[in-house]
């Protein structure tokens, strides 16, 4: 068990999408046991499974070994494709020990975010290549030369849109002062959502630099918001933080620009810190950002029922956010 | 069971693949020469390729009459089931399938007549798909039976007096029904607003009903003649967040700026009758949608048995 | 009050019986019900059979002290297990005369029944309220009932200001004293019905109960004893519907679309609490026609899926029932029978549903037929049902009835296999070649194509169609599919074994029956063999296919009856000839099958089938003279 009850709200949060994960892990482990069981079923065996599969009711009804002879339970299959099988049982047996675990990391000194990140989808994307081998080998389709890969683990930035798509959601623990957000930009695509659990010590408005049109970012300081992840249909990343961090949500349903999207509940003002690598002025950077985002672009009626004037808003919006990707990306306007 | 179907493409016949407007052609149409269906089926190939769907994940439900025979000229999964039955069937699919995409083709007589029914309720359920009203206001396969959509005054075998009642206005059903979140109507005669509209209600996530104004070739030819010679009949709605056509700006010059999120608007349009209006009407994907909310964590066989027997200790002597 | 209360009361006669029957009977919401399902299930604990059915007036609310609104429980406790409801009450607790005369009307009361009856209508200011009672008295008195008068109300007001709320407890407490049940386990049992509410209603519902157990120890001079045998195997107790409900799970099935129907629903009300817990949606459709076509849509698109229904909605279902069968596409219904036709008796009894399964489809339509005969066949039928619905590609139908629906009764438990539930879905790439229908000249049988499988894609249809599914145009391929689609059904048959006769397997007569009916017939049987009739009794699970062998065991017998709840003419009614009689249902169906002159004996009356009765039909239908 977890020992941070944050982790085990994270991993609450993506009940869904974890169970899925392993609903198409046991059922392909399901499907690859009994393709292998029925390979050298005698008679008597075959029997007494069509027996437990019909059930009491049919016990003095129906005849067993009639019914088993009538549907065998698979084709046969040759020796390389039994052989790519066990392997593949293998690998999906052990990820589905893991349970829960399969979808937790957690950064140890002297390892990078990224690089942690990398490696546990790496891990149980290889459960991916896994179930697919299961399909082709009782679909009769497998290939050694083509298919044999899907099971070597492969970093996610080499996954295929397909495969991104379905990545499984993963819960890391991260230390503060490790807390590179640019790292995880790398992993906004698909449906990929990460949610981090922050120990320290931290920048207070890392994740403003995930920010992108169509992905979902949060920072959180007791869970808020965090039943809204696994609902979104694309990349999500999350961030539990220690108290006094900003937080906000950016949710890409919520409208078009910007400000539509975010809200935020909590700005700290500073004076900041430095934390490990961070600097205040990159913090001061962060926070300010994120208030810049989240800004209307127009007047706030100063009295009730007095309109704003939104024709101004757009334009002054797309310069901002321009600004702002040449800032990011390095460059100056 | 959605990650393993969406896995499957990654079978080297399918990475990198793509996929051609011919790849989605199943067998060749049936349908009379001149028949709008064949534009709706054109634009659906084409829809289909633009958006690279893949053919076994994708499904075309639909009920019976001319249509309804679409998902055989499909080459995706396809349900050709009973008449006026093709929502239920849609829903159920979705309901334990919600990875597979679903298009739903229906006629008048299928969506508006015998199955009026599961037409509200599939919009008040609000489940992700693409329902297509194939409309020409007559019932065709069994040659030339008033529908609910067929012109008042219209003759027809069973009515040959004239049709006694006004028609039917599917629009203003479909704005009037609760959870509602997207309404469109377009023309089998304006392709591009045709291919423009289907597109935007593919992408509309909950239920996108499109109305398709047709004519049938052999019954009511005529019914749309004087818009189709006389584009200023034609009413376009154009909204950033609906559907816009520049191509056809200089042929349909009447263009009305509608945000489709104006239920209220959407409604007083939908009831007026000196034009015929072709754009999206109303549009809200924040509407809840019942799949979404029914959705629930898959379970293995040792997590069933232990829930059972706990089920069970409830029952205990 | 007689001199003779000043004395020491007589003991109590103490009666030792295999069996008693008890009835519960109060107007609509007076809680009858739960006082009978609490005494029921304390009386299971102890080691009894136990078989509980309800008493349920056709409204919601019907209006008080009318014999129509009759409601409450019927308890049949016995030494050994109990199977059905058995014949006449032995034991009655009325809360009005009204309702007790109901009971009485429709000859529910044994004619030595003890009567214990509220009666403080004796002595009701309303004089037509006294009048009523005296005209029931009056009425009662054409048979020797032990009518006991029991100021309930009075007693209960002695703890409660709503004493009509609590009188169920007093009841309980009187029947906990006659039949001397454990009180520690019927106030468990009052803590587990009333967990909801506080400490308070617990402790009120207490103290009532034991008012009326002190009440019952002064004042009723009867003791029942009913030797208990405790089971050595553990013991779930539970209505038909539950069993269905739990059944389905097991199954593994995940998707249940519905209507609400009575008497069907009850099982989706038990499912809706906790159907998603397992992975599973109850989608509650806006008729009964969608609620089929979702279930249709879901089974076609993955697991098989299910939908629970009564006669009028099964009727409703039918285009698409037709559609499952020539699509191939496998489907479980359940079909709780009530009685009919058209709306019919809602909440009653009956088995007149079963030509319309089997042949109320349009066109040709084999599919595959089954009844449960006891509530533990429930649970245990539906993973049947659904493998077959999987394996065979087609409509499984469960014919379960009101009786199975609303009877509660103990059964083993269940010892849980993970193999009875569906296979992951199927989503490898289809074989090269491979057919949506790639039907085995033999068996017809073939493999199904689910949607995303890759390379599988076809279009279903409800027209005739050939292998492919393309939609047929010459007349071979609607004669070739038909065969290949009722081929099934023949070689299902193949797979079943010849049912077992009960009791001695040649004789007089055979009397054969399905469904509910099993414990009634089988309990008339052995006292027919008791009285030296040469009868035994046969009971079908299997209606389509029939199971095999049947005519070669009705070779054994002089004579064969089919015993059914539906109407059957019988043989010497007015204008009613051999030739145009109208059957009961089963025995047209095994008349055609092996030309065997069956005969049938039906009842319609709205309530399980007495044993009683039945045995009086036996006699009546005996070749005369018998075996001698």
């Amino acid at each position: 068990m977890p020992s941070d009850p944050r982790v085990t709200k994270a991993l609450a949060a993506l009940a869904q999408p974890i169970a899925e994960f392993r609903a198409a892990v046991q059922g392909a482990l399901a499907q690859a046991d009994d393709f292998l069981a029925a390979q050298n079923a005698d008679a008597a065996t075959q029997a007494a499974r069509a027996a437990a599969e019909l059930g009491a009711f049919a016990a003095t009804h129906v005849d067993a070994a009639k019914f088993a002879a009538m549907f065998p339970a698979v084709a046969k299959a040759d020796k390389p494709s039994t052989a790519v099988l066990k392997k593949a049982a293998t690998i999906l047996r052990n990820v589905a020990a893991q349970g829960d675990a399969a979808c937790l990391a957690s950064v140890t000194e002297g390892h990078k975010l990224g690089a942690t990140i990398d490696a546990a989808l790496a891990a149980v994307g290889q459960a991916f290549g896994a179930i697919i081998i299961t399909e082709l080998v009782r679909g009769g389709r497998y290939k050694a030369a083509e298919h044999d890969r899907l099971l070597d683990p492969t970093e996610f930035r080499a996954w295929n849109n397909a495969e991104r798509r379905f990545a499984p959601p993963l819960v890391v623990e991260v230390d503060g002062v490790d807390l590179h957000a640019g790292a995880l930009l790398d992993f906004a695509d698909g449906r990929e959502k990460i949610v981090l659990v922050v120990r320290g010590a931290a920048p207070p408005a890392a994740l403003v630099r995930c920010v992108t049109p169509g992905t979902f970012v949060l920072q959180t300081v007791d869970g808020t918001g965090l039943d809204r992840l696994a609902g979104y249909e694309g990349p999500a990343i999350a961030a539990f933080l220690p108290e006094g961090a900003a937080t906000f949500m950016h949710d890409p349903t919520a409208g078009k620009e910007p400000w539509q999207r975010l809200t935020v509940p909590f700005l700290p003002a500073g004076p900041f810190k430095a934390v490990g690598g961070f600097s205040a002025w990159q913090m001061e950077q962060d926070v300010k950002m994120l208030a810049d985002l989240a800004r209307t672009p127009f007047a706030v009626p100063a009295t009730p029922g007095a309109k704003g004037a939104p024709a101004l808003g757009a334009g002054e919006a797309v310069d901002r956010i321009a600004a702002w990707l040449l800032d990011t990306s390095g460059l100056k306007a | 069971m959605s990650y393993t179907c969406g896995l499957l493409p990654v079978l080297d016949t399918h990475e990198d693949h793509q996929y051609e407007m011919s790849e989605y052609e199943g067998a060749r149409a049936r349908w009379c020469p001149g028949c709008g269906d064949h534009s709706v089926l054109t634009a659906v190939q084409r829809l289909l390729a633009a958006e690279q769907l893949i053919p076994e994940q994708t499904m075309f439900v639909s009920g019976i009459g001319c249509s309804s025979r679409f998902p055989h000229y499909m080459k995706t999964y396809g349900f050709h089931g009973l008449h006026g039955r093709a929502l239920p069937v849609a829903t159920g699919i979705k309901l334990h399938r919600p990875e597979l995409t679903v298009f739903v083709t229906m006629g008048d007589g299928d969506c508006t007549s015998i199955g009026a029914g599961h037409w509200l309720h599939a919009m008040r359920y609000n489940v992700d798909m693409t329902a297509m009203l194939l409309d020409n206001g007559i019932y065709g396969l069994t040659k030339n039976q008033t529908s609910p959509t067929t012109p008042q005054g219209f003759k027809s075998n069973t009515q040959p007096y004239g049709s006694y009642l006004p028609s039917l206005n599917p629009i203003e059903v479909a704005l009037g029904i609760t959870n509602a979140s997207f309404v469109a109507q377009t023309a089998e005669w304006a392709p591009s607003h045709l291919y423009a509209t289907l597109r935007a209600a593919y992408k509309h996530k909950g239920f996108s009903f499109v109305r398709v104004l047709q004519r049938c070739p052999v019954y009511t030819p005529s019914i749309f003649q004087k818009a189709v010679q006389d584009p200023d009949r034609i009413q376009m709605l154009v909204h950033d967040d609906g559907v816009v056509t520049p191509d056809l700006e200089k042929i349909y010059k009447a263009q009305l700026h509608h945000d489709p999120r104006d239920l209220a608007a959407a409604r007083a349009l939908a009831e007026q009758t000196d034009r015929i209006i072709l754009g999206v009407f109303f549009k809200d994907p924040s509407k809840p949608r019942y799949e979404e909310m029914r959705r629930v964590a898959p379970r293995t066989p040792a997590e069933r048995v232990s829930l059972l027997e706990k089920e069970f200790s409830r029952y205990a002597v | 009050m007689s001199a003779s209360a000043t004395a020491a009361p007589a003991p109590p006669k103490v009666l030792r019986v295999p069996e008693h029957t008890v009835e519960i009977v109060s107007d609509s919401g007076e809680g009858a019900q739960k006082c009978g399902q609490i005494f029921g299930a304390v009386s299971a604990k102890m080691g009894n059979g136990v078989w509980t059915v309800e008493l349920i007036p056709a409204e919601i609310q019907p209006p008080a002290r009318v014999p129509e609104g009759a409601s409450g429980n019927r308890i049949r406790i016995g030494e050994r297990a109990v199977t059905n409801w058995g014949d006449r009450t032995n034991l009655v607790i009325a809360f009005n005369e009204q309702v007790l005369l109901a009971r009485h009307r429709v000859d529910a009361l044994a004619d030595d029944c003890v009567i214990l009856i509220e009666d403080k209508w004796v002595r009701h200011d309303d004089p037509d309220i006294v009048a009523q009672w005296d005209a029931a008295m009056k009425e009662l008195s054409s048979k020797p009932y032990r009518i006991i008068p029991v100021a309930m109300e009075d007693q209960c007001l002695t703890i409660t200001d709503t004493p009509r709320k609590g009188k169920n407890m007093f009841a309980l407490g009187m029947l906990a004293r006659i039949y001397g049940r454990d009180m520690e386990r019927i106030k468990e049992q009052i803590a587990h019905t009333f967990r909801k509410k506080s400490e308070e209603v617990y402790k009120t519902n207490v103290a009532l109960l034991e008012l009326g157990f002190h009440w019952a120890e002064d004042n009723v001079p009867l003791r029942v004893e009913i030797p208990t045998h405790a089971s050595d195997k553990p013991l779930v107790v539970m209505n038909g519907n539950e069993a269905i409900g739990m059944g389905a799970m097991a199954s593994g099935m995940e998707l249940c679309a519905m209507y609400p129907i009575t008497p069907a629903t009850s099982v989706t009300h038990y499912l809706s609490e906790v159907f998603e817990k397992f992975g599973g949606t109850i989608h509650q459709a806006e008729d009964e026609i969608a609620a089929v076509g979702a279930a249709i849509g879901a089974s076609f698109a993955g697991k098989v899926a299910f939908t629970i229904t009564s006669g009028p909605g099964m009727a409703l279902k039918t285009e698409f029932l037709g559609l499952a069968v020539m699509t191939e596409t496998p489907l479980v219904l359940v079909d709780v029978q009530r009685g009919g036709p058209s709306t019919g008796l809602p909440t009653k009894v009956e088995q007149s549903d079963l030509l319309a399964a089997m042949f109320g489809q349009t066109g040709d339509a084999p599919h595959i037929v089954m009844a449960p005969a006891t509530i533990e066949e429930c649970f245990h039928i539906m993973i049947t049902a659904r493998r077959l619905a999987e394996t065979f590609r087609t409509l499984v139908m469960v014919m379960t009835d009101a009786n199975l629906a609303t009877g509660v009764t103990p059964y083993p438990k269940p010892a849980l296999d993970e193999k009875w539930q569906a296979a992951p879905l199927d989503l490898a790439p289809v074989k090269d070649g491979q057919k949506p229908y790639d039907w085995d000249p033999q068996t017809g049988l073939s493999e199904r194509i689910i949607p995303g499988r890759p390379g599988g894609m076809f279009t279903l249809t409800g027209l005739a169609h050939d292998d492919r599914s393309k939609v047929a145009y010459s007349a071979d391929i609607h004669q070739r599919s038909s065969a290949m689609r009722s081929r099934k059904i023949a070689v299902l048959q193949s797979l079943l074994q010849p049912p077992k006769v009960y009791g001695e397997d040649s004789g007089d007569l055979l009397v054969v029956g399905w469904g509910s009916t099993k414990g009634a017939i089988e309990e008339a049987v052995d006292r027919a063999r008791k009285e030296g009739l040469k009868v035994s009794a046969l009971h079908l699970r299997f209606l389509s296919p029939l199971e095999p062998g049947l005519k070669a065991i009705f070779k054994k017998f002089k004579k064969v009856l089919a015993v059914e709840i539906n109407y059957s003419d019988e043989p010497d009614d007015p204008y009613v000839t051999e030739e145009n009689r109208r059957r009961g249902q089963m025995s047209i169906l095994l008349r055609n099958a092996t030309l065997v002159d069956v005969d049938c004996w039906g009842r319609v009356p709205g309530e399980p089938l007495r044993p009683m009765s039945i045995l009086e039909a036996i006699r009546g239908r005996l070749p005369r003279g018998g075996a001698a």
